[in-house]
Formats: C-alpha cells, structure tokens, sequence
C-alpha cells in the first residue's frame, strides 16, 4: 500500500489533540471512528508541513530552560519541538491503534547534519514506523525529517514502547554504551518540582504524567516527572561547546526522573565520540536516567 | 622581568550587529550575546580548541548573577577551557580598556594572544530587590530565634515589592548622563544645527560602509538581524531637526538623534604578538601601539562629565611624540554629538588648553573628514561596552586597507572619565 502523504498548511493546535490522545483511556472510548485505539497495525501515513521558521522568541524561552546558550542557530534538540504538534497529530489520528497518552518514551536519536540558523525555512516530515516486537510490549518509531531545499539537515527517530504483552524472544534493542559507574560527575542539577510545567511551556508537550503529581498519579507516577527530551536538551546543553557542527545524539530513556529531584550528570570524551549520562547521587549512582552517546559526523550532508 | 616590550597586533574582530533595545535582543543575557561575539571569532580565525593567554571583557550593566561573566561566556564556546578570562568595569570605558590590558601583557611578554570584549543589554537589564526588603531579609537572616525572625520580617510593607530599576544617572550629582552632556553643551556653546549634520554625518558614513561591503568580516548576524537595528540611511538634516529637544529643557539642543539610543549587542577583538599571528598565518591588520586613561573632577571642580578624554589625548600624544593632526582617521566616540563637538572645540579652544590642560598652545582642529569615516555610535548604537571593541576591530580593517596610516581612538565614560588609544598600519604609520 501506497504511503498516504498529508500536507498541512499550519502546525496543528496541541490542547485538542491531548484529549484525543487521552481518550482511549476512557473505556470504550475507542470504538468511536475519531479516536485513536483498537489496536492494528500503524496506518503509513506521512504528515508535512512546509514554511515553518522558528519563532526566536520561543528559541530563546527554550534555550533557558534546557540551560543553552541563545546563538543565531538552534538547539540540536529544538526541532523536535517545532515537529511536536505534527507527532501528536499522527499519534491522536483515529486510524492510530492506541492513544498517545500512555505510551513510553523510550529512545530517541538525533542526526543533526548541519546547523540550523535559527531564521531559516525548514520543511518539516512526519511518520511513523511498523509495530515491532518487545519483551514489554511492542514499539513503533516517529521517524522527523527537516528539509532545508532539498536537503535533509536534521532528522530524528523517537521510539515508543506501548506496554502489552511481550514477546521475550524479542531482542530489547542491542546493547547500548554507558558511563561507568566510577566516571565521576561533572556536574549535579538541582532540578524543581515545577520542571515539567516549566518545559510543557516551551515545548507544547502537556503531557500530564509531567504537570503535577496529581495528574501524574492516576497514571501511575507517584510524583511529576521530567519530559526525557528536556533530559537529552539540558544534557547536550552541558555539552554544547564540545559538540561538532554535524553529529548524531542517541539517548536511551531509563529511570524517569521524579521531581523535584537532584541527579548528577557525568560524560565520557573518546574524541569522536561522547558518552554521557543522568543518573542518581551518591548511592543512587546505578539509578540512571539516560544514557546517550554523541557521534561526530564527517562527510557531507546528505 | 623582561625588561624589552613587543609589538601588539591586532588581528581582527568579530560583532554581533547591535540592537535597539527591547527589539531582536529584547530575549538575550549579556552572556548569550557576548557568547556569539566570540564564537563568531572563534569560527572567523580558527581558534576552536586554541588556549588564548586571556579573555578580558565586560558589561556596563550587569547583574549580581552574572559574576564572572566573560569566564562563563568562554567556557560556552569552542575556546579551549583552560582560556582564563576576567572582568572589567570601567563605564562606556570597559571596551577599549580591555584591549588595553590585554595588548599591555602581550607587550610585556606575559602572553602571547588574547581577546578584548564587553556586551550590554538594556533590554535585559538587572532590576535590584528593593533596597529596604533586601536589608530586611538580610537582618532576618542574622536572626538567631524564629520569633527574631517573624519580628524582623514584619517589618515588611507593601511598598517593599517595589523593586529598584536602574538609572542612567551619576551617583554624585544626580544628573543623568544626557543632563551633564546639556551643560556641557550650554558652556561650549554648541548649536542644534552642527549635532545634528555629526549624527547625519554618522548614519551616511556607516551606511556607505555596509554597502561598500566593509563589515562583512567584522560582524556576524544574530537572531535575525544582519546590520545595526539603529542605521537609518535616509536620515536627512531636515528630518532630525523636526524632533524635540530630550535634555536641556524646551530650548535644549540634543534630540533622540543626536545622543545615542539604549542598545544590545557585543563586540570582541583578537590582540596577539607578531610571532604569534605569524604562526597562525594571520595577517597584522594593525598595531596597537598606544594609550591613556584619564579622569575628571566632575563633583567639586565641575568639570564637564564627559571631558576627560580631551585630557587624555594630549598626555597620549606628548608621551608619543604626536601632534593632534598626525593621524589620518580619528575615532570620537558619539555617546551624543554634543560630546563630540566639545571635545573637538576644547582642543581648538586657547583658554582651554592653557588653563585646564597646561599647555602654551591649543592642541589645534582637526580634519573633520577624517572622523568616524565608518560610522559612529550615534548610526551604530552604543552597547556600552561594547563599542570599544566596534572602534578597535573597525580602525583596524579601515588602516590594513590603506596598509599605512595612523588612527586615534577617544571614548568618554561616565564617572568623568577617558579613554584613547592608537592604532597604526601594519605597514608603519607614514604614509
């Protein structure tokens, strides 16, 4: 079957695709055409949205609270930002078998293959990958490229676990490098229990498992937790002046980080390569939050 | 100690176009703008990963948070870490003073390479804790018992969320800088019309510069802004002099255009020693070769607050064996044309140099096409310190051009006092 292709003319508006993507949780909620659920296969759509510029007001809103310097290019992180609402878009979409709302978060990797000025007209396209087995579940990926002309200068994939029932023969994904233990912190962040609400403003994720400790209860957390992409941002900002103009940035999601929280972030330089981690303080070092690994890139841009 | 001084290169610069305050900047820290005045020259002269002898830089209004600002600012770029850097704060002074500091330890051997910089923001600018709440809090906290605590902090009232939001203005006189600038204009009689054609005069020349392609490698954009935010290449005489005296009072004779507006931006230049740009293979834009700060008594003897360079140019120019018309572009700071316009008529003016300078001669006029040939403050904007690196960076590119020449720079700073400094050709000052 073809890929359908969706052109959008503007970014769609996130609160109303919230309800939507929470609405499965309501029982038999999914029945009706309009909302996400039912299970099935992810339907191959592609979302597309043309134009976009970042606003530099936003940018600058953003760097502060992930702790980047405002330069005239944007945050590695940032346009996972911009294509945000277009995830929730495909994620909310009645022919998607299962809510958004609920779904792990549980890797995310970026390829940023050039700089993007912060005024530059960026392209932007969405879609999501086949279901693939898991010992908890099943996981698909939000694959986002951005286009500057007919160049790909960044693009990204984000994994999602939907939990369920596993298939233990499935690989959990290979193995991924960590700091080790003995690597001694480079830093430790005070993190405030406001973070979550803090970073939903700057980047339209709402979720509620991140807003307060009520909302984040009847999903199971018993306290706010950070969004894992603030994690990655606020890691790479510690990182910034050693990052190259072209990389790729893997992180893996592990412990979700309850706020308020104090953790620790330690990184590992092998020249091309940097491996870094959130994890706990102390006694809590083997409670890690993230690992990531930042690969230079050399050779031009695709 | 080496008792020998070395010639000071200077290699380049690097800006961000300026901004007018509250508009592309309005979002930016000090620290974010002095970051990509740096990383810009970084890029521009290859220094990632490079340990520079020193950063030196500042910011005229800074806040308590940004303690060790130009040290925060390296370890965001792709300098080596190991750069050390500090701050300085010397008014509008701050700019030019760094590169005199650093140009004064590569002269002396101590080290080989630095960089001078100085950012401000007034769109970003610090707003103090009211003073009597801070004292509260501050008392509160040396109590020992809670009740002390409680008894001291009920001392809080209302008005106390009012917090302090700083003035343009001389702790000692009260008089905010433009006021000062006005009696110094009533005293050196200046009319509307010759301020005027200075601020003229100024927009042309930097529009000319922008268009001839001059600071192409002197300024990188940022958030969206590629030329200075204040340029107004159609300003005309006959519009300027429709707008209404700011200072001075009704029958003032200084306007919004003729003083320099509040502004964003940051500046930085690349000082070395001539064996280490010919190392690096960077060609000599020009040598840094001398300077002089001075002050006034603004307080009890009344000086004019912005005076103090005409007193620091002749002690410049004796100890360099100079004359004020051997130079070929001369760099006057436009803090307002009027601070221009009296000193360059202090200079002309018999009584003046005889009487306040000790001199049995006035130091003479100078040739007005020769002043701020690229532009001044008044077209530019003037981020406080970030103006003297602007000035710097600039005279150089314009003297690497001609190869010969010599250039004067002169700064005026609040608290009553001057900067100036010279710059000559990489080939030598005769031309």
């Amino acid at each position: 079957m073809p890929i359908e292709t969706r052109k959008l003319t503007s970014a769609p508006s996130i609160l109303p695709l919230y309800a939507r993507a929470a609405a499965p949780l309501v029982p038999g909620a999914s029945l009706l055409p309009f909302v996400p659920g039912g299970g099935g296969e992810i339907p191959e759509v592609r979302l597309e949205l043309d134009g976009v510029r970042a606003d530099p007001d936003a940018v600058a809103a953003y760097a502060r609270v992930c702790g980047f310097a405002l330069r005239d290019h944007l945050p590695p992180t940032y346009p996972h930002v911009l294509a945000f609402p277009l995830h929730m878009a495909l994620m909310s979409d009645g022919s998607f078998p299962f809510g958004a709302v609920g779904l792990v978060h549980v890797a995310n990797r970026i390829t940023q293959h050039r700089r993007l000025g912060i005024g530059e007209e960026l392209a932007l396209r969405v879609q999501a990958t086949k279901l693939a087995p898991h010992p908890k579940g099943r996981t698909f990926n939000v694959v986002t490229e951005v286009r500057v002309g007919r160049q790909i200068a960044w693009e990204s994939t984000s994994t999602f676990l939907r939990r369920g029932k596993g298939d233990p023969s499935a690989a959990s994904g290979e193995a991924f490098p960590t700091v080790p233990e003995e690597t001694p912190a480079s830093a430790e962040w005070r993190l405030g229990g406001d973070l979550g609400r803090r970073y939903a403003s700057v980047s339209g994720d709402r979720n509620p498992i991140h807003m307060h400790a009520l909302t984040a209860k009847p999903l199971g957390f018993p306290a706010a937790i950070a969004h894992g992409m603030w994690t990655k941002a606020r890691a790479l900002a510690a990182l910034e002046p050693r990052l190259p103009d072209a990389f790729a940035v893997d992180v893996r999601f592990r412990r979700p980080i309850l706020l308020p929280a104090r953790v620790e972030f330690a990184s590992a330089d092998d020249g091309d390569e940097i491996d870094f981690t959130v994890r706990g303080r102390g006694e809590k070092r083997s409670s890690r939050h993230l690992d990531g690994r930042v690969k230079a890139k050399t050779g031009k841009a695709k | 100690m080496n008792p020998e001084t070395r010639r000071v290169a200077v290699l380049g610069g690097n800006r961000i176009p300026f901004a007018r305050s509250d508009t592309k900047y309005a979002h930016a820290t000090n620290q974010d703008m002095l970051t990509a005045a740096l990383d810009g020259l970084v890029d521009r002269f290859g220094l990632a990963g490079e340990r520079l002898g020193e950063v030196a830089g500042g910011a005229v209004l800074k806040h308590s948070h940004d303690r060790d600002l130009t040290r925060e600012s390296v370890l965001s770029t792709r300098l080596a870490p190991e750069t050390p850097a500090y701050d300085v704060q010397q008014a509008c002074g701050t700019g030019l003073e760094t590169a005199i500091l650093v140009a004064n330890k590569i002269a002396l051997g101590q080290i080989d390479v630095g960089i001078a910089c100085g950012a401000d923001t007034t769109s970003d600018a610090p707003i103090e804790l009211n003073e009597e709440l801070r004292a509260t809090l501050l008392e509160a906290n040396r109590q020992r018992s809670t009740s002390g605590k409680l008894k001291t902090l009920a001392r809080f009232r209302p008005g106390h969320v009012v917090p302090r939001i700083p003035r343009n203005e001389e702790p000692r006189t009260g008089l905010s800088m433009g006021e000062h600038t006005a009696v110094m204009a009533t005293e050196w009689d200046l009319g509307r019309a010759e301020q005027d054609e200075l601020a003229v005069a100024s927009h042309k020349n930097l529009t000319t510069a922008y268009e001839r392609g001059f600071f192409t490698d002197l300024i990188t954009p940022y958030l969206g802004l590629e030329r200075d935010g204040n340029l107004r290449p159609d300003s005309s005489l006959e519009k300027l002099a429709k707008l209404k005296p700011v200072f001075g009072g009704p029958e003032g004779t200084m306007t919004a255009a003729n003083s320099t507006p509040l502004s964003d931006g940051a500046s930085a230049v690349l000082l070395a020693s001539e064996e280490w740009a010919k190392e690096h293979d960077l060609p000599v834009l020009a040598w840094f070769s001398e300077a002089q700060t001075a002050a006034i008594d603004h307080v009890h003897k009344r000086e004019g607050l912005l005076m103090a360079p005409a007193y620091a140019m002749p002690r410049m120019l004796d100890r360099a064996g100079l004359t004020l018309q051997d130079f070929d572009y001369y760099e006057i700071h436009e803090a307002f044309a009027a601070q221009v316009l009296c000193t360059l008529k202090a200079w002309e003016d018999e009584a003046f140099c005889k009487e306040k300078l000790g001199r049995e001669a006035p130091l003479g006029a100078i040739d007005r096409a020769k002043l701020n040939v690229n532009g001044g403050s008044l077209a530019a904007a003037h981020p406080f310190a970030a103006t003297g690196g602007r000035i710097v960076a600039g005279l150089a590119k314009q003297l690497h051009e001609d190869g010969k020449g010599r250039g004067v720079i002169s700064i005026c700073a609040a608290g009553g006092q001057g900067v100036v400094a010279i710059l000559e050709g990489p080939e030598g000052a005769t031309r």
